[in-house]
């Protein structure tokens, strides 16, 4: 009998997150200076107002919302990259580093070099690491020759393989994928929608973000749309999606 | 434990790495700045100051420590941005970048002990016992340069111009501090300015032990190492301090 465990594995309560940054018109120290300290050097954006939502263990999610509408940045809250203002969060589980394009991997460093960077920081032992490289020119497809060159010469399609590969090398327990999908090839976007399905049987959970509502359809349990910060409808892929298009008519 | 030094390990062996990446001399450049700064002065200031006996020593010296120090500065303050794409993908303390770009400095700093032992003893080095010194006191001077450095580094996230700042200010310093000149040479009512300058303790210290070859005086020893304290502390609070608003200004 496996252990019980409890079915969200994502919780977020009332969840406010803010930017700092600059104050209109003050964008350099001297600026600042000029000002006498009159004004704010920094002001806050209100990014996430008040976010709740819970995601189960082993679901895949779908996030939908305008671009600017605070996606990436729950994302980030989620991965524990950024602070939260006010609010309950509680991730149970480890996250995978968030896929997002150019992010994450050191753009004057070869692919080897950039799996065992990545592989050291998402806290993978040597012999995983090793694991992880044979995964990684498995599935990525990516030659030798390829993996031997610098990842600033790599194709956006390419880079995008590399990250990919590194992130679901390991059975993560969660996986975020922000907008990254859509770059790759016919082939590989299968491969990766067969490997995200393998490893939510596996018992690892989801949340993607797209644009595409059909591939929210075609692989997502549940979904959510988000907007100015904020949540407007959580529940069936079918509801959520047809709302998300009713913003653009 | 294990796993953190496997970490910190791993990414200072990828910035000593990227150092020397699309170099064909690789380290021999870092030995190269250090190498024209001493000709010059040699050429210039030995006949300048004929009251210091052997001048090459004496300025080499100090010469590789601020070399250190500058080389380290950079790199520190440019870490954590430079590696923002990393930070804004993976849950990683961002303190993982100075500490590795020290490191990696520290490394070359250790490597440049060969040959810049080599010219010393060309130059009339002749070691004691003391020399063995040098240990505590580059530990000492690490601490310092960790801790001021990571000061410019935080600032730096929010305002890039405090970098580009430092970068200009940093020859303005290099005169200010008595490397190519004793700073006895300064007129004695105004000696009590230079003595603001932390680096000024460090170049006595480094000077004491390879040019004097004698045991610094615990006036000294007691000064550096406060002051190291004091910037390690001071430097890990700020940077703690302001670590929560980096993501924001990636």
């Amino acid at each position: 009998m496996p252990k019980e465990t409890p079915k969200n594995i994502i919780s977020l309560k009332d969840i406010h997150a803010s930017f700092w940054i600059h104050n209109h018109g003050i964008n350099s120290v001297k600026d600042y200076l000029m000002s006498f300290g009159l004004k704010k050097p920094f002001i806050r954006k209100h990014v996430l107002k008040g976010i709740n939502l819970e995601i189960n263990k082993g679901e895949c999610f779908g996030l939908l919302g305008r671009n600017g509408s605070g996606k990436s940045t729950l994302l980030r809250v989620i991965a524990g990259i950024m602070p939260i203002d006010k609010g309950e969060l509680s991730v149970k589980g480890k996250v995978a580093p968030v896929l997002a394009l150019g992010v994450g991997l050191e753009p004057e460093l070869s692919g080897h070099e950039n799996i065992k960077i990545a592989g050291v920081l998402m806290g993978l032992t040597k012999s995983e690491i090793k694991k992880c490289r044979a995964f990684v020119s498995e599935f990525s497809e990516l030659s030798d020759d390829d993996l031997k060159m610098q990842v600033k010469r790599y194709s956006t399609g390419m880079m995008l393989r590399l990250s990919f590969s590194i992130a679901v090398s390991n059975h993560p327990e969660i996986l975020i994928i922000d907008e990254t999908l859509a770059v790759g090839d016919q082939g590989f976007q299968g491969k990766c929608v067969a490997r995200i399905n393998e490893l939510i049987n596996g018992g690892s959970t989801v949340i993607l973000v797209t644009h595409s509502t059909e591939e929210i359809k075609k692989m997502c349990d549940r979904a959510a749309c988000i907007k100015d910060g904020e949540i407007q409808i959580v529940g069936e892929v079918e509801e959520v999606t047809n709302y998300y298009t009713n913003i653009f008519k | 434990m294990r796993a953190q030094i496997y970490i910190l390990g791993t990414i200072t062996a990828k910035n000593i790495k990227l150092k020397y990446k699309n170099s064909v001399l690789g380290f021999f450049w870092s030995l190269l700045t250090p190498m024209v700064y001493l000709g010059i002065f040699t050429f210039i200031f030995s006949n300048a100051f004929p009251d210091i006996e052997n001048y090459s020593l004496y300025a080499i010296t100090a010469l590789v420590f601020w070399t250190y120090f500058s080389n380290s500065s950079i790199q520190i303050v440019n870490s954590v941005i430079s590696s923002a794409g990393i930070l804004k993908s993976v849950n990683v303390p961002t303190i993982i970048f100075p500490i590795t770009a020290l490191m990696a400095e520290t490394f070359n700093l250790i490597l440049s002990f060969v040959p810049f032992g080599l010219l010393m003893f060309y130059f009339g080095f002749s070691p004691g016992l003391e020399v063995l010194l040098i240990i505590p006191a580059v530990l000492s001077f690490m601490l310092f340069t960790f801790g001021f450095s990571i000061i410019i580094c935080a600032l730096n996230v929010f305002y890039r111009d405090v970098g580009i700042l430092w970068g200009t200010l940093m020859p303005a310093l290099f005169y200010f501090t008595p490397i190519a000149y004793s700073y006895e040479v300064i007129p004695i009512s105004y000696q009590w300015i230079v003595k603001f300058n932390p680096l000024f303790h460090y170049v006595e210290l480094f000077r004491s032990i390879l040019y004097y070859n004698e045991m610094p005086s615990s006036e000294l020893i007691l000064i550096t190492t406060v002051l190291s304290l004091t910037f390690f502390g001071l430097g890990l609070l700020i940077y703690k301090r302001l670590e929560r608003g980096f993501i924001s200004n990636f």
